[in-house]
């Protein structure tokens, strides 16, 4: 089984401390979806990720990296 | 812990202590019993309309920014699959309720216990709310 990994909280430190209620009010999620979607817990829908990408002006790939775990 | 976290929270302990009071007086006096009929029910859930109202507009003046936000998509993942769950157990249980509908019991003791399957199943679908939340998704 594969796991998305992501860069989103390096990302917000990049981008002026951001915060996960600043991010999350700039996606249209919750605080605590945002969260989860950090710590790896919950794998955002492609719209999602293209919203949480052009957040940080990034490409996808820039933000998640999916990896085998094999 | 989202306002959604919070409402399934307020769902399942008003559920269950309300009919719990209910299915307890219930079983004092009997489940086919007269005084099992409408008029406990119809309180019954007037206090729960009542204590969830109540509940809900506590937690909303509380935190309103946390009522405001959005129901976003893993909010709607996790209501469709407690709502799996839920129709999972309602299911059984009625599938149980219609075998023992071939004995004949009285009516009365038929639809309290239908009803008690759907109060099951709705605490089912807050429990899995919870845990979900609680996991992350």
């Amino acid at each position: 089984m594969g796991r998305i990994r992501n860069e989103i909280r390096r990302l917000r430190f990049e981008h002026g401390e951001m915060t996960q209620q600043e991010l999350a009010e700039k996606i249209a999620m919750t605080r605590q979806t945002v969260n989860a979607i950090e710590q790896g817990k919950y794998s955002p829908s492609l719209e999602a990720a293209f919203r949480i990408a052009n957040v940080f002006g990034k490409p996808i790939e820039g933000v998640f990296h999916y990896s085998e775990d094999l | 812990m989202s306002f959604r976290e919070k409402s399934a929270w307020i769902s399942l302990l008003s559920v269950s202590a309300i009919y719990g009071f209910y299915f307890a007086s219930l079983t004092r006096s009997g489940w086919h019993a007269p005084s099992s009929g409408f008029g406990g029910l119809l309180g019954t859930i007037v206090a729960l309309v009542i204590v969830q109202t109540v509940m809900t507009v506590a937690v909303a003046i509380y935190k309103p920014k946390d009522a405001k936000a959005p129901r976003d998509e893993r909010d709607r993942l996790i209501d469709l699959r407690s709502t799996r769950c839920a129709y999972a157990g309602l299911a059984t249980g009625v599938a149980f309720a219609i075998f023992f509908a071939g004995f004949n019991p009285p009516i009365l003791l038929n639809a309290n216990a239908l009803l008690f399957i759907l109060v099951i199943s709705e605490a089912l679908r807050n429990t899995s709310q919870i845990v979900q939340y609680r996991r992350g998704a």
